[in-house]
C-alpha cells in the first residue's frame, strides 16, 4: 500500500477581515521601502528629559537671577526632586516659605546659594535661615 | 519567617500636597473641604490643635477660620491623584508586593526582605518618599495588616517614634497595646466598640487577650479575625490588584437650591453619563440603578424632602442613554414642587462583567422603549472625551451649568496644566 502525502487546504475563518501591519512600507513600482526592515520607535523627549518620572516635576521661571546659566523669565525648569543636592547643582530650594532658583555653592565650608547675574546677591546660608532643598533642575525648557 | 507588613500612610495627604508646592504653609494651618466647600475633609496638624473636627461644616468654624488666618482649600482631586500615584511608585520600589490600599495609604509586603534592620528599612521608605514627592509618610509594621495598621496610628501620635514603628516583639506589642483604646483598631467602629466596651474591653490589649471564639460568639467573625490579627496571625491577605467596586455612585451638593424638574434631569443625566463612563472604563454593565434627591439637612428652616427610588433593570447595561432615560422615569416618579433641592445623585449596583451572559435582545430594547445597547458609539464617545476632555455628551446633560459645586479655592493644576506651573524666582 502507497501512502500520498497530502496538505489539507482551509478557507480562512473570517475572509473578510485581513489584518495588515501597521508601518507596511508604500510599494513604488513594486519595490519595497529599504527602511521596512529598520522602522524602530519614535523619539519621546520624556525619555530624554525625566529620569524618574515619579520624582520629576515642571516649575516655570520667573526674574532673571539665573541668566548667566541659561535661565530666562517664562523658561520650564525640570526639576528632579530625588537626586542629591550637592554643591555646582542648580537647585529649587524653599527659602523663607518662597520657591527659588540659584546654584548650591559650598565656599570655605560655608554653604551658599549663588545667583548667576551680576545685579543678584549671593545669598549665605545661616542656620537661622528657614531653607529646605526642594529639587534639583535637570534641563532648562527654552523657547527660541 | 514571621510575616513582615507594611502600612505607609501619608500624614494629613490632601494638606501636604497643596504645601508641596506652597512651602510658605508649612507650620501654617490648612484646611481642605469637602466637595461644594461645604465640609472640612482634611486638616493640618495646626487645625487638628485647635480642635476642629473632621467634617464639620465650614460655616460653624468661619469664626476660628477668620481668627487663626486658617488657610482653606476646595478639594483638588486630579492633584491628589497625581501625588499619590508618585507616592505609590517610589513605595513599589521597596516592597515586591503591594497592596494600594486607598489615596494615601498603602500596605507592603516586607517577609523576607529586611530582616536584619525593619526600622531602618522603614526609614529609608519614609526618607525617599518625602524626598520624592514632598509628601511626609508615616510606617508601621508588624506581622499582620492589623498590626501594621495599629503600628501606623501610633507612630503617627507619638513624635518619638521618628514616624517609624515596628511591632514584630510582642512585649513592646503589649506595652502600646495597654494604653491605646480598642476603638482605634483597624476595623472597629464606633458600634462595635460600644459593645466591648459592655463587655469590659477598653483598651487593645482588652481585646487581644480575649480568645477569638468567645469574641466570634459574642460579636461576630470579623472582629474575631481581628483578635487573631492582633496576636500576629495573619487573617488579612494583601490584595495586590484591586477589585471592580460593587456599586457606582455619582452625586454632588449643589451651588445653589435647585427647584426646577428640569435642572435636576440635567444634573442627573450628568452623573448617569460620568457613571456610565466609569462603568465602561471597568468592563461592567450594572443591572440596578437607583436615584436620590434631598433638600438640605443643614437647613432645617426650609421644608424637608428626601426620596429614593430603584429600578431594577431586566438586562444589564452599560449605555449612557439607557441610564439617561432610566433615571428620568425614576425622577419623575419622586420628584416634587415647592421644595429646594440641594443635593441628587445616581447609584449603579448589581454591576457584572460586560462579557457576562444573558446580555439584552435587540427586540428587548424596542418592548422596553430604551434606546439599543450601542457599545461601539459608547467606545467612541469614551475615547473622543479621554482626548478632548468633555467635548461629547448627551443632550440631556444640558447646557447651564450653574448648579455646578463650588471650588473657589481650588489650587493650580500644577502637575496637569503646562499653564499653571508653580513659579520659581
Amino acid at each position: 500500500m502507497t501512502m500520498t502525502a497530502f496538505t489539507v487546504l482551509l478557507p480562512t475563518l473570517r475572509p473578510w477581515v485581513l489584518p495588515l501591519p501597521l508601518f507596511s512600507g508604500k510599494v513604488a513600482a513594486g519595490f519595497p521601502s529599504p527602511a521596512d526592515d529598520y522602522v524602530e520607535k519614535n523619539l519621546d523627549l520624556n525619555e530624554l528629559l525625566v529620569q524618574k518620572p515619579a520624582a520629576t516635576f515642571f516649575v516655570r521661571a520667573q526674574g532673571e537671577s539665573m541668566l548667566g546659566a541659561g535661565i530666562h523669565p517664562d523658561d520650564i525648569l525640570v526639576v528632579d526632586r530625588s537626586l542629591e543636592a550637592v554643591p555646582g547643582k542648580i537647585v529649587i530650594c524653599a527659602l523663607n516659605g518662597e520657591l527659588t532658583v540659584k546654584r548650591l555653592a559650598q565656599e570655605k565650608g560655608q554653604w551658599q546659594l549663588n545667583a548667576e547675574n551680576p545685579a543678584y546677591a549671593d545669598i549665605v546660608i545661616y542656620d537661622d535661615l528657614d531653607l529646605v532643598i526642594w529639587g534639583v533642575v535637570t534641563t532648562v525648557i527654552h523657547a527660541v | 519567617m514571621q510575616a513582615l507588613i507594611v502600612l505607609a500612610d501619608c500624614n494629613n495627604f490632601y494638606v501636604s500636597c497643596e504645601r508641596v508646592f506652597r512651602p510658605d504653609l508649612i507650620g501654617k494651618p490648612v484646611v481642605v473641604l469637602s466637595n461644594n466647600d461645604g465640609c472640612v475633609v482634611a486638616r493640618s496638624k495646626e487645625v487638628k490643635d485647635l480642635g476642629i473636627k473632621m467634617g464639620v461644616p465650614l460655616f460653624q468654624i468661619q469664626q476660628l477660620v477668620n481668627q487663626h488666618q486658617i488657610q482653606l482649600f476646595s478639594s483638588h482631586y486630579s492633584l491628589y491623584a497625581d501625588m499619590s500615584a508618585r507616592v505609590m511608585s517610589i513605595l513599589e520600589e521597596f516592597a515586591p508586593r503591594l497592596e494600594v490600599y486607598s489615596i494615601d495609604e498603602a500596605f507592603l509586603d516586607l517577609t523576607g526582605v529586611c530582616h536584619q534592620d525593619p526600622v531602618a528599612y522603614g526609614h529609608r521608605i519614609r526618607k525617599a518618599v518625602v524626598r520624592a514627592t514632598g509628601i511626609p509618610i508615616c510606617v508601621g509594621m508588624g506581622p499582620t495588616k492589623t498590626l501594621a495598621k495599629l503600628a501606623n496610628f501610633a507612630a503617627k501620635k507619638w513624635l518619638k517614634t521618628g514616624g517609624v514603628l515596628d511591632l514584630s516583639d510582642p512585649v513592646r506589642r503589649e506595652k502600646l497595646m495597654r494604653i491605646v483604646p480598642v476603638g482605634e483598631v483597624w476595623g472597629i467602629g464606633s458600634r462595635t466598640t460600644e459593645k466591648l466596651n459592655q463587655l469590659g474591653i477598653h483598651s487593645v490589649w482588652d481585646l487581644a487577650s480575649q480568645s477569638s471564639e468567645r469574641i466570634h460568639a459574642q460579636l461576630n467573625i470579623v472582629v474575631a479575625r481581628t483578635v487573631m490579627e492582633l496576636n500576629g496571625i495573619p487573617c488579612l491577605e494583601l490584595q495586590e490588584i484591586a477589585a471592580n467596586k460593587q456599586q457606582l455612585v455619582c452625586s454632588r451638593s449643589f451651588s445653589r437650591r435647585l427647584t426646577e424638574y428640569k435642572e435636576l434631569s440635567a444634573a442627573l443625566a450628568e452623573f448617569c453619563s460620568r457613571a456610565a463612563e466609569k462603568l465602561r472604563k471597568q468592563h461592567s454593565v450594572t443591572g440596578c440603578i437607583t436615584v436620590f434627591i434631598r433638600t438640605s439637612p443643614f437647613n432645617t428652616q426650609e421644608p424637608q424632602y428626601q426620596r429614593s427610588a430603584t429600578l431594577k433593570l431586566d438586562t444589564a447595561t452599560q449605555d449612557t442613554r439607557t441610564l439617561i432615560t432610566t433615571a428620568n422615569r425614576l425622577l419623575t416618579a419622586i420628584f416634587k414642587t415647592g421644595y429646594g433641592y440641594q443635593k441628587c445623585g445616581v447609584q449603579l449596583s448589581q454591576l457584572q462583567s460586560q462579557s457576562a451572559p444573558g446580555q439584552l435582545e435587540l427586540f428587548d430594547f424596542v418592548a422596553s422603549g430604551l434606546p439599543t445597547e450601542n457599545r461601539p458609539l459608547m467606545a467612541a464617545m469614551d475615547r473622543i472625551n479621554q482626548r478632548f476632555p468633555k467635548a461629547v455628551s448627551v443632550a440631556a446633560t444640558g447646557f447651564d451649568k450653574s448648579w455646578k459645586p463650588k471650588a473657589e479655592r481650588v489650587s493650580p493644576r500644577y502637575t496637569t496644566d503646562w499653564r499653571e506651573l508653580v513659579g520659581v524666582k
